[in-house]
């Protein structure tokens, strides 16, 4: 076990912790992976602490699991993959370091929430591209990190967006900086000359960005992360579309977003819907998900600082256009939700309870990215699949959400369960097992693999975990971030 | 022979006699006497080559279509891609399209027009390859980079192992190219080969095919520009500064299909057919521009769309006190300007005609308006140059332009010049030290790779030249992968752009 004293040392003590009820809270989660509890906890205070943290761990061979959001946790990438571990807890680390309104560019440290940084951009006229609904204590950082899908698809020209530069301690103990943010010179003197740290990719040929996202914190700890931001916009028109045929929706979603003509854009079946816009429960809930159509589309056109109006007049032209062309309606309310109340609810972080956790207490995600012409197929698929195990389909939640300019649709499918019935949750634990092989023979790519399924989904391309097990040498040779995690 | 009998049999074997060489002639053709060139057809022919290249610690090169040619100085298997010319898919649903190294952009362009999509295409001009690999162009504020549109990639490492990024990798498709978990995106570039590559593609208001009339090289379309919801427009501001708020207004608005920061002897280069026509024009838009200026192209999805970006792009004009090249405004010359800059098929004209080399210093990545400062003080040093008649006169202008809306950009200043001409050239590849050195000590930007010793570079940011080695130790452990371009530690520093020129090769070593 590491000595407490060299802890104490580099975070303070009121920063170590191995008090065993906090040690339980991080040895499990709400995925399925096992329980594995920690040694300790610690919460740097700035990417010193981290940097030496990261030395220590190399000096003693113990491994650390670095964990910027607050509970909930659903994935198990924060569990332990291995005992003797050292929690970093990056709760702490909360600036925003800066925003700046000409760049179009926010840098925060990795403890600060999405409703924390909100109003901190919209301060300065900006936005963020953020995914549908995070929990309230989810991090903007852990967010990017992840790959999260954002709910402005035409905005997300690469599927690293919105993130731009990080400063990272390599798991090696070595701080390094990607992107614009390299250098030369200080993140200040770089300021003083006029410049943000927004390029995303180098220094040199390399794209060190991308080796860092996805890996659940097996490269190293990221200090500080910048990310783009977009325009507040001056005025703007929100719709829903309902539907019970998925196709249509989709060849809508496509045009919208190839001719860039919406903001905002997802589809969701009745049961998110419901989930997500239900102020009373259960009764509202239950209303709403009834007097809803199985699919709704919702969007969002949007004019900026020059002839706002006419800009939107214009885009709701060319819609109309696509709309009649395809025999859809696109409409202000759809049963008993408003595109208006829509927007409000998808810019902000969830309230509490996490939309998740409403219907029955816990829910398990199971997600992948796709093609529209497939969707179709897997969610038959998910519907047979959740018959034979038993869970009631028309429960099931899905969100559809175009990302990367449309170029992809990430595929997500929430299994709401009460986490004290034993058999709902085997049912649930069996259900996604399964549905992960099924749908990966129909196409579902696992972009980002968690949970048990994790090292199944990488290790099925043998050449690739050898590459990546080479960049790993590299950034971390002695493995000592997150071990057991992917192939790792 | 660069190599002994034996195994240029064995080369031989993997790709038929038809497709290997080392006669004196083709080596000429390749500017190399140290080269021996393998034209392999498919994958499968690559990963075997590079793996033959292993077991006998031969250094190879691969190239697609080709831009700056370095050949090493030391005898070398040059895969020459050229067999692999096939557009595999174009899926407009998902809006990608998926192409082998020696598909040239005009190729998939023409046909991605048919369908009403375009793709980017790189700065070098449209008759360089397709794949989406590095270099930023002309449409880079609606198409993005190289850097970021590549979707799936089969890729066969430095080692001959063939790598399938992303969806490639887990269901044979091309949509994707990250994950499972970190994306191996992020050490594309720099070594290995891409064999097949899906690029994003965007969407394309404009026709399916330009009406082009009159004959080489004076074509001009038979519609105006405005008939098919296009207008092109050349403006010049006051001052640097309102010329940069007029490009971040554009870019926030979202209403530019391409914004290209030509200085006056770009614009003149692309609508001219001689360097005698070319100068004389110059010489007249210089009188008539009032300042810095950029080539701006509205393209609207429907009428109503055309309207609304033409009115705002008036109100910004009017704000930032720009003034319209009267030329440009003549239909003809817009039309020409039209095509010419969404083909991007003028590319040489900008830039080697004039004095028949160029040297640049570029900054890609980061935006026009973060570099104002050193490049004025490069355009200084480059007007020097101008006044002793070491480069061609252009007024010293740089240029640049912003990409995805403004959220990126890029940023260049070049010196054309005669590069048989040694005073020139040295004066030039001074002028490179100096502006590349400004840049490191002011703080500004990584300068041009090739302009500076690596490790000079590197020490200033990051030190990412040591960690770019230590990739290219683990993935090419017999270090017979040549990227001398990508320049890692102990690389090579050779010229910018101007190599294609040199008459002499230079002479044959062994590598140490």
């Amino acid at each position: 076990m590491i000595d407490e004293k060299k802890l104490v040392k580099i975070v303070g003590a009121g920063n170590v912790s191995h008090d065993r009820a906090i040690l339980e809270e991080y040895s499990r989660d709400m995925s399925f992976v096992n329980t594995i509890k920690p040694d300790y906890v610690v919460k740097p205070r700035n990417g010193d602490d981290i940097a030496k943290l990261v030395k220590l761990a190399n000096e003693t061979l113990t491994p650390l699991v670095p964990v910027s959001s607050g509970p909930p946790h659903f994935r198990g990438d924060t569990v332990p993959g291995t005992g003797g571990a050292v929690i970093v807890d990056l709760t702490k680390m909360k600036k925003v370091i800066r925003v700046d309104r000409a760049h179009r560019v926010a840098m925060v440290e990795p403890g600060v929430t999405f409703g924390e940084l909100i109003p901190a951009v919209e301060k300065e006229g900006l936005r963020l591209n953020m995914p549908l609904l995070p929990r309230k204590s989810k991090t903007v950082v852990g967010s990017m990190l992840e790959r999260e899908p954002v709910v402005m698809p035409k905005y997300q020209w690469d599927i690293s967006d919105p993130l731009a530069c990080v400063e990272v301690v390599f798991g090696s103990g070595e701080m390094f900086r990607t992107g614009q943010a390299a250098g030369p010179g200080t993140i200040e003197e770089q300021w003083a000359a006029g410049g943000a740290q927004k390029t995303p990719y180098g220094p040199g040929p390399a794209q060190w960005n991308r080796l860092i996202q996805g890996a659940q914190g097996t490269m190293g700890i990221v200090t500080w992360a910048s990310l783009r931001c977009e325009l507040l916009p001056k005025l703007e028109e929100p719709f829903l579309v309902g539907s019970s045929d998925l196709n249509k929706l989709f060849e809508l979603v496509h045009w919208l977003i190839r001719l860039r003509l919406v903001n905002e854009c997802l589809v969701l079946n009745n049961s998110n819907l419901a989930a997500i816009m239900a102020k009373k429960w259960p009764g509202d809930y239950a209303d709403l998900k009834d007097s809803s159509p199985p699919w709704v589309l919702f969007f969002n056109v949007a004019g900026y600082d020059y002839f706002p109006e006419d800009r939107v007049s214009s885009q709701i032209k060319g819609i109309s256009d696509i709309t009649n062309r395809i025999g859809v309606e696109a409409v202000r309310a759809v049963g008993r939700v408003s595109a208006a109340e829509m927007l409000k609810t998808v810019r902000r972080p969830s309230d509490e309870p996490y939309w998740k956790l409403r219907y029955k207490g816990a829910c398990h995600d199971i997600f992948f990215i796709t093609t529209y012409d497939k969707l179709e197929g897997q969610i038959s698929v998910m519907y047979e699949l959740a018959n034979e195990f038993g869970y009631p389909a028309s429960d099931m939640g899905i969100y559809l959400q175009p990302i990367v300019q449309g170029a992809n649709c990430h595929c997500e499918f929430n299994l709401f369960y009460d986490p004290q019935n034993p058999g709902e949750l085997n049912h649930v634990e069996e259900l996604s097992a399964e549905a992960v092989n099924v749908l990966m023979a129909t196409g579902a790519f696992f972009s980002r693999p968690y949970d048990k399924s994790a090292r199944m989904i990488v290790n099925r391309d043998a050449a690739y975990v050898e590459a990546l097990t080479r960049v790993k040498e590299i950034l971390d040779p002695n493995r000592v971030m997150n071990p057991g995690k992917l192939c790792f | 022979m660069a190599i002994s009998k034996d195994v240029y049999k064995e080369f031989e074997d993997v790709v038929g006699e038809e497709n290997i060489s080392d006669d004196p002639a083709i080596k000429d053709a390749y500017r190399s006497p140290n080269i021996t060139v393998v034209l392999p057809g498919d994958t499968e022919e690559v990963a075997a080559v590079v793996k033959l290249c292993n077991k006998h610690k031969i250094p190879f090169k691969a190239q697609s279509t080709g831009w700056s040619f370095m050949p090493p100085t030391y005898d070398f298997i040059f895969l020459d891609l050229r067999r692999m010319n096939c557009i595999i898919e174009i899926n407009e649903k998902n809006m990608y399209a998926v192409v082998e190294p020696y598909v040239i952009s005009a190729e998939l362009q023409g046909e991605l027009f048919k369908r009403g999509m375009i793709c980017n295409v790189k700065g070098s001009g449209s008759t360089c390859t397709a794949l989406a690999m590095s270099g930023h162009g002309h449409m880079g504020l609606t198409t993005s980079t190289g850097d970021r549109n590549d979707l799936a990639t089969e890729w066969v490492t430095d080692e001959g192992e063939i790598i399938r990024l992303g969806t490639l990798g887990a269901s044979d498709e091309w949509f994707c190219g990250d994950g499972p978990g970190p994306s191996l995106r992020g050490i594309l570039r720099g070594g290995g080969v891409i064999t097949k590559q899906a690029t994003k593609v965007y969407h394309w208001p404009g026709p399916s095919v330009y009406p082009l009339e009159g004959s080489s090289p004076r074509y001009t379309l038979s519609q105006k520009p405005s008939d098919l919801n296009m207008m092109v427009r050349y403006f010049s501001f006051p001052s640097i500064e309102k010329l940069v708020e007029a490009e971040l207004k554009i870019g926030e608005s979202e209403i530019a299909f391409e914004l290209m920061g030509f200085c006056p002897s770009m614009v003149s280069s692309n609508i001219t057919t001689s360097n005698e026509e070319d100068f004389a024009t110059l010489d007249k838009f210089t009188k008539e521009v009032q300042g810095p200026g950029f080539m701006v192209i509205i393209a609207g999805n429907f009428p109503e769309d055309f309207a609304y970006k033409k009115k705002v792009l008036a109100q910004i004009i009017k704000e930032t006190g720009g003034k319209s090249l009267k030329t440009v405004e003549d239909p003809a010359v817009e039309s020409t300007l039209l095509f010419q800059c969404t083909r991007v098929c003028a590319s040489i004209r900008e830039t080697f005609r004039a004095g028949g080399a160029f040297s640049s210093m570029m900054v890609q990545g980061q935006r026009y308006d973060n570099h104002v400062r050193w490049l004025e003080e490069a355009a200084v040093l480059k007007r020097e140059l101008i006044k002793k008649g070491l480069v061609i006169a252009d007024d010293g202008q740089q240029f640049g332009w912003g990409e995805e809306q403004g959220h990126l950009g890029h940023t260049e200043i070049f010196c054309r010049f005669n590069p048989y001409d040694e005073k020139s050239s040295k004066a030039v590849q001074e002028w490179l030290g100096k502006v590349g050195k400004r840049a490191l000590d002011g703080c500004f930007a990584v300068p041009a790779m090739g302009v500076l010793p690596i490790d000079e570079i590197g020490k200033h940011v990051s030190n990412y030249h040591i960690w770019f080695g230590k990739l290219k130790k683990a993935f090419d452990p017999n270090e017979v992968g040549e990227n001398t371009g990508y320049s890692y530690v102990g690389a090579d520093i050779s010229g910018v752009h101007t190599s294609i020129y040199k008459k002499e090769p230079e002479k044959a070593s062994s590598k140490k």
